[in-house]
């Protein structure tokens, strides 16, 4: 009797850890428990944040809930994909009529875009309550960032390059936010772009632009005095010159519309910043990408550079002759 | 050999060993599971990844969209060849896109359709009719001639109620009734609509007014509008005009443009008068309706896009040496 309950109890012991075992030597490069993500970064679904940068800003492993509040339901961006890369849009904006026109038809043309990160930055010494209330309403993932360019740099009686060109220091403000607020090591893949409020993107655009790994270039119209201006493909592929008349000797002879990079190169190079002072009229991308990347490394989107998705387009300043001195409209009125 | 080992310990070993591995697995489970390693090759990824895009875009396209128990919204815009057409279009097609139950209806300034139009409608997601009419010569606006010289648009917008009539003519049944509730709307390329905007237009009876952003040299014009009607209009330019308003500051019902079938734009009005020239026919200032909060909030701007300049390129062609036309622009 004892005998054939030990052979039980061998039995027992053996054959369970035998299959254990062999499922284990299995599953060695697949785990079967799901590996935890350290310090996933905040940016998830439809959530806005507001911030200032001085506060201490540590995102610890948050589940923000997705935040659906819009007034009109067709008004909502489209849902979070944890597949995809985040797109980081990053606009400088400022202060004049047009303003909230521009912001609301860049909103129409984002709230398409899948995975997108607004970052709105403000060339003002506080948030405005227009763009403030603007952002609220759309229902976008956005970041509202503000630093103000000091009043002498931005005045135009000054030399060239004493100036600062409009929007270096928002969009370095922007990208010091990411660098911040982002862990590099959290595996949160992201590409950076720089969308000013008056150009005009295609949704294809966007597409491109999301699977670059380093950074990627395309043509944009309108620059340069030229129907488009667009890197030039060599046949293996390659970027080995600019197609502009403008300075093609310029190291990046490309405008701010027309290149994105990967948010992990920018990690790898803090001290990549657009220059402030002393950058020569049309020098100001390559300020940027000169420290971040080689002409051979960048990667030609929208069919190796021969289709158009971007636009330079310009508002035309309205001319507010009929307002007079005083204002003939209600200034209450927002427009 | 006798093995000293009880049954009873065994059992307890292994309901341990289980417990642990449930409290493990208990653990995981707010985590992410990181499933990208599954021997996927970075290609296959990559298309994995642009099929699920792509699911997903088609998702939104349907859902939200579907909305067929509101009245529809046909929007007429007038379009001509010049370097930002396509970029306008392209600007203006994302904002409609998030408009439930509009038809665009575009009509070009051309003797035929154009490849650029045809193919940009085709692939743009939007319910649209593609029309056509060319602005007969002593009535264009030739080269550098101020904008407001001649008014622009009129024979195409009036070729778009045109088109409408027809169709409203031969409707029948549900589909007639559906035309009743319809608003018509003429938006112009270059402008700068917010998506509330065509929610205060849906419902309109005869013809609903709004203010306008950006136009009529001031920041806005504006009807004035006391114990809910319209009085006057605020602007700052020719005020006693019969409606001193924008393109862009009104909506008219279908019905209303079905049972006036004489109603249209005069191409020859004065300057400022083109809006008038259409609407006297249909309404009196007395029967318009306010929108926009009693007409306080500006919805639309009337933006005006700068001529690129084209200097260079004019210069590369004088040698022969212009970019490729092939690539469109």
């Amino acid at each position: 009797m004892p005998k054939r309950r030990d052979f039980l109890a061998l039995v027992l012991i053996v054959v369970p850890w035998t299959l254990l075992l062999t499922l284990w030597h299995q599953r060695a490069g697949n785990p079967l428990l799901p590996v935890p993500k350290v310090n996933r970064t905040g940016v998830s679904k439809a959530h806005q944040r507001n911030f200032r940068l001085h506060e201490p800003c540590i995102i610890k492993n948050k589940h923000i809930t997705e935040v659906t509040q819009m007034k009109y339901v067709h008004s909502r961006s489209p849902p979070w994909s944890d597949a995809l890369p985040t797109l980081h849009v990053i606009t400088p904006t400022y202060r004049r009529p047009v303003q909230k026109a521009e912001l609301t038809r860049l909103t129409n043309t984002l709230l398409h875009v899948h995975n997108l990160h607004w970052l709105v930055v403000e060339d003002a010494a506080e948030r405005t309550a227009l763009v403030s209330r603007l952002l609220e309403n759309t229902g976008l993932n956005y970041t509202h960032l503000y630093v103000e360019t000091p009043q002498n740099l931005k005045v135009l009686k000054k030399p060239r390059n004493a100036r600062i060109p409009r929007g270096t220091m928002q969009r370095n403000l922007a990208l010091r936010w990411l660098r911040e607020n982002i862990n590099p090591s959290s595996g949160h893949k992201g590409v950076v772009y720089f969308a000013d409020d008056d150009n005009t993107y295609s949704l294809e655009l966007f597409e491109e632009m999301r699977w670059t790994r380093k950074a990627s270039v395309w043509p944009v119209a309108f620059v340069g005095g030229l129907r488009y201006e667009s890197p030039k493909i060599n046949s293996q592929g390659k970027v080995f010159g600019w197609r502009t008349v403008f300075d093609p000797r310029r190291p990046f002879a490309i405008d701010m519309a027309g290149f994105a990079v990967n948010l992990q190169l920018i990690f790898s190079k803090p001290q990549a910043y657009f220059k402030l002072k002393g950058v020569k009229g049309g020098y100001q991308e390559s300020s940027f990408l000169q420290d971040l990347i080689t002409l051979s490394d960048l990667e030609p989107k929208a069919s190796n550079c021969t289709k158009v998705l971007v636009w330079h387009t310009r508002t035309e300043r309205p001319l507010l002759v009929n307002e007079g001195k005083k204002g003939f409209t209600n200034a209450s009125v927002e427009v | 050999m006798r093995m000293r080992l009880k049954l009873k310990t065994v059992f307890v070993m292994y309901f341990m060993v289980s417990l642990l591995g449930l409290i493990y697995a208990l653990m995981q489970l707010g985590q992410r599971c990181d499933c990208r390693d599954h021997g996927m090759s970075k290609d296959q990824q990559i298309s994995h990844l642009r099929t699920e895009l792509q699911k997903l875009q088609e998702h939104i396209k349907t859902s939200e969209l579907k909305k067929t128990d509101v009245p529809k919204i046909y929007v007429i815009t007038p379009t001509y060849a010049r370097l930002v057409q396509k970029a306008e279009l392209t600007r203006l097609t994302l904002t409609f896109l998030h408009v439930p139950q509009l038809h665009w209806i575009v009509v070009e300034d051309a003797p035929q359709p154009t490849p650029l139009v045809t193919d940009f409608l085709a692939a743009s997601g939007l319910t649209y009719t593609h029309l056509h009419k060319l602005t007969p010569k002593d009535r264009k606006l030739q080269e550098g001639d101020p904008s407001w010289l001649k008014p622009r648009g009129a024979e195409q917008r009036n070729e778009g109620l045109r088109w409408l009539r027809e169709m409203g003519a031969a409707a029948e049944g549900k589909e007639a009734a559906a035309l009743e509730e319809a608003v018509v709307y003429f938006a112009d390329d270059d402008n700068t609509y917010s998506l509330q905007l065509f929610e205060e237009m849906r419902y309109t009876y005869r013809v609903s007014v709004w203010p306008v952003g950006l136009v009529g040299g001031m920041k806005f014009e504006r009807p004035v509008v006391e114990d809910g009607k319209v009085v006057r209009f605020h602007t700052g330019w020719r005020p006693n005009r019969p409606f001193a308003m924008d393109m862009a500051g009104f909506a008219v019902s279908l019905r209303s443009v079905m049972t006036n079938p004489e109603a249209r734009f005069d191409g020859d009005a004065q300057m400022g008068f083109l809006e008038s020239s259409f609407l006297q026919n249909l309404v009196t200032m007395d029967d318009l309706e306010p929108k926009a909060d009693l007409c306080t909030k500006v919805l639309v701007w009337h933006t005006r896009t700068e001529k690129p300049k084209m200097k260079r390129e004019d210069a590369l062609q004088k040698q022969g040496l212009g970019s490729d036309p092939d690539v469109e622009v």
